[in-house]
């Protein structure tokens, strides 16, 4: 790949999806704040457009032969897109409106991050098992960050209920049980865990291919992610594992997943 | 169609029960009373409506008669009730034209409520008006009313939050246990003890539909009679730790001095639940729970005193959506105010109707029987044809044309343009001053003088 492919400029596709998340999100915030379902309807339709632009500028960038695999930083930028679109699918029929809040602002700003960081020195060794590699792990820790995301809800909602705060913004809006959130949760770390296990053995070769070593901080923090969703997938169908165990091992795996990008992300910006 | 709406009654807003109860009517009485008020003078229709907390007549009476209609009806309910106390004549209040609309609308929408967003309203509203129909005591003006007061309830509670929330103590349990679970179907109850509060959740509960329903008590006997009363299974008191650990929501309400539901017996049974959330529902007092059990995962314990407090917090909520609700309402009594305007022009509408019709259909059947009467080619049929229409434009100008021309204040002419797409150029305008504004009027005046008004042609409604 060339370098002038890796920097392709953003297009204007990418400026008006960033803007309308950005509008999406004070949207999605103030209507679950301020418990009113119809502006948190508004901002749904408003971040739908958002995914529609975003989907235009990864299209417009694969013209350009800047694919979602090419690269880390492309492939955050469809990560990105993944989530929103998650989102969007889930949020028809479930009330996850404070999910919303959550992802869409942190979509914004992982596109930000995949379009305007630094490029860095372009990837010669990027074979067909990297990029399946990379396509892979892509999904995976989208439908983890889906998880995570509702993981997260679920503890603000079980914290309020516990202490019994009757006038949080949780009570006041219309939101999914906590049931409904653990399933939901458990449903997609199950989906996601399968293609990020995959992504880890292709991961693995591609390393051994080309011989740059397993000591590397990113690849323990990959290896943290993978224990944290196995023994939560383990500890729910053997031990009876839910509600807030579960959803703090779905949060803290994220987190590892999203160290492993962060990581990934820094190298390939300085070129390292 | 016109009518002034008219309201007479009283509510818990202006009587305390022990005055309401002197009007309050019985089923069995309702359609004698009814029959009363619907022959009242200046009365075109009328419906009642008597529940705990409003004696309501809703009616229509012929323009001008609403303050004679309402004098009267309020006459003939306090006929019912010969002894009536001067407190119920106080109470009673009368709304005639707009502010009757929009109490009726404000009552259907549940905003005039002692709990706001209440559901039971709509339905005995709807029973009232299904009465008086029946009985022929309701009819256009108020059915147009209810059906849109009924839309504007509808709109009110779908597009605001007057209805979200739990307004009673013992409805509270099903929202909480649906925070929980979501949908309810499939969860096991268990109720404790046999007080009234409970029995009333447990009630709430299962109109919630859920799947089974357990009740267990120190006292076989009560437990059995309450299940009995419920619908649902009596066990053991000895079984409760089974008992518990298949439950998903528990309603305790005992009389016991200690706690029965105390965190050794909990961990106990956590274990059996592979930490399956359970909802408590503590109703009793002193309390069945110790609230440290609240603290385990999966525990979701809830007292008598957060069970208020959820109350008053959705009934703080239902406050704040009733100003929401109060525009909806507007706007939908507004929809009908024109309604009922626009019924005032009905029968102009009608004979204005009438009238091109007929002329229409005469001048119709003339060139209809001069076509079957002579052979006429092709041009001589077009010109026929064309000199009955501009019959029939002249015919219906003429009137209009010399109304125009009488009228000093030009507010005719402001009319025609208003009610026709009317190009009006300026005389001279068009620098052909050879004619005179009278030109495009003298090809559509009758033949005779361009003036004289045709003799109208009377022709039955069916032929039309």
């Amino acid at each position: 790949m060339s370098g002038r492919e890796l920097s392709a400029t953003p297009s204007l596709a990418f400026w008006v999806a960033l803007a309308l998340y950005l509008i999406a999100t004070i949207g999605l915030l103030t209507g679950f704040l301020r418990a009113r379902p119809e502006l948190s309807r508004q901002a749904r339709l408003v971040a739908i457009a958002a995914f529609v632009c975003h989907g235009i500028d990864i299209g417009w960038r694969g013209v350009l032969s800047v694919h979602p695999a090419a690269s880390v930083r492309e492939a955050l930028g469809f990560l990105a897109w993944i989530i929103a679109g998650g989102y969007l699918a889930t949020s028809i029929k479930r009330r996850i409106d404070l999910a919303g809040a959550v992802l869409v602002p942190m979509v914004g700003v992982v596109l930000g991050a995949a379009r305007l960081s630094p490029t860095g020195a372009p990837q010669d060794d990027l074979t067909l098992l990297g990029r399946i590699h990379i396509s892979l792990a892509t999904v995976g820790v989208a439908l983890f960050g889906l998880a995570a995301a509702l993981a997260f809800i679920y503890l603000l909602e079980e914290r309020n209920l516990k202490r019994k705060r009757f006038d949080a913004a949780s009570w006041k809006a219309p939101v999914e049980s906590l049931a409904g959130l653990d399933a939901m949760a458990q449903r997609l770390v199950m989906a996601g865990f399968p293609l990020f296990t995959a992504a880890m053995v292709l991961g693995m070769i591609w390393t051994s291919q080309r011989k740059l070593g397993m000591a590397r901080p990113e690849y323990a923090a990959a290896t943290i992610t993978w224990l944290c969703y196995a023994g939560l997938l383990g500890g729910r169908l053997g031990l009876g594992w839910r509600g807030r165990r579960a959803a703090w091992v779905t949060v803290a795996g994220f987190v590892a997943a999203l160290l492993v990008l962060t990581i990934y992300f820094v190298r390939r910006a300085v070129g390292a | 169609m016109s009518a002034e709406l008219f309201v007479v009654g009283l509510s818990w807003r202006t009587a305390p029960v022990a005055v309401r109860e002197h009007l309050a009517f019985p089923e069995d009485e309702l359609g004698h009373v009814l029959s009363d008020v619907r022959n009242a003078g200046g009365v075109a229709e009328a419906m009642l409506i008597s529940t705990c907390n409003r004696v309501e007549v809703y009616g229509a009476a012929a323009p001008a008669e609403g303050a004679r209609a309402v004098a009267e009806v309020e006459r003939a309910l306090l006929a019912r009730r010969g002894s009536a106390p001067a407190e119920v004549r106080r109470a009673l209040y009368e709304h005639v034209g707009a502010p009757a609309i929009d109490h009726v609308f404000r009552v259907a929408a549940a905003l005039d409520s002692l709990v706001v967003g209440e559901a039971q309203i709509l339905g005995q509203l709807k029973d009232a008006y299904a009465r008086a129909h029946a009985t022929g005591a309701a009819g256009p003006i108020l059915g147009r009313c209810l059906e849109r007061a009924w839309s504007a309830a509808k709109r009110v509670r779908t597009e605001t939050a007057i209805a979200k929330g739990a307004a009673n103590v013992s409805s509270v349990a099903v929202e909480l246990a649906a925070r929980v679970f979501g949908d309810l179907g499939g969860k096991q109850v268990l109720v404790i003890g046999a007080g009234k509060m409970s029995t009333l959740a447990a009630r709430h509960l299962k109109t919630a539909g859920v799947a089974g329903l357990v009740v267990t008590n120190r006292s076989p006997e009560r437990a059995a009679h309450l299940a009995a009363a419920l619908g649902a299974t009596a066990r053991p008191w000895g079984e409760l730790p089974e008992l518990l650990a298949k439950a998903d929501v528990v309603i305790s309400s005992t009389g016991a001095r200690e706690p029965i539901l105390t965190t050794a017996l909990m961990k106990k049974v956590a274990k059996a639940r592979r930490w399956r959330p359970v909802v408590i529902v503590d109703i009793a007092v002193p309390r069945d729970a110790d609230p440290a059990i609240g603290k385990e995962d999966g525990v979701y314990l809830f007292d008598i005193d957060d069970l208020e407090r959820v109350v008053a917090a959705n009934l703080a909520e239902r406050g704040k959506a009733a100003t929401a609700a109060g525009r909806i309402v507007d706007v939908e009594v507004a929809h009908f105010h024109a309604w009922l305007r626009a019924q005032k022009v009905v029968p102009t509408i009608r004979a204005l109707r009438d009238h091109f019709g007929q002329v229409g259909a005469a001048e119709a059947d003339k060139v209809i029987a001069l076509l079957h009467k002579k052979e006429l080619g092709p041009a001589e049929r077009d010109a026929a044809i064309r000199r009955a229409i501009d019959l029939v434009i002249a015919k219906l100008l003429h009137h209009p044309q010399m109304a125009l021309k009488a009228d000093e204040s030009e507010a005719l002419a402001h009319a025609a343009r208003t009610l026709f797409p009317l190009e009006v150029v300026a005389p001279g305008a068009h620098g052909d001053h050879g004619h005179d504004d009278d030109h495009g009027a003298g090809d559509a005046a009758p033949p005779a003088d361009g003036h004289a008004a045709p003799a109208p042609i009377s022709r039955p409604a069916a032929a039309r």
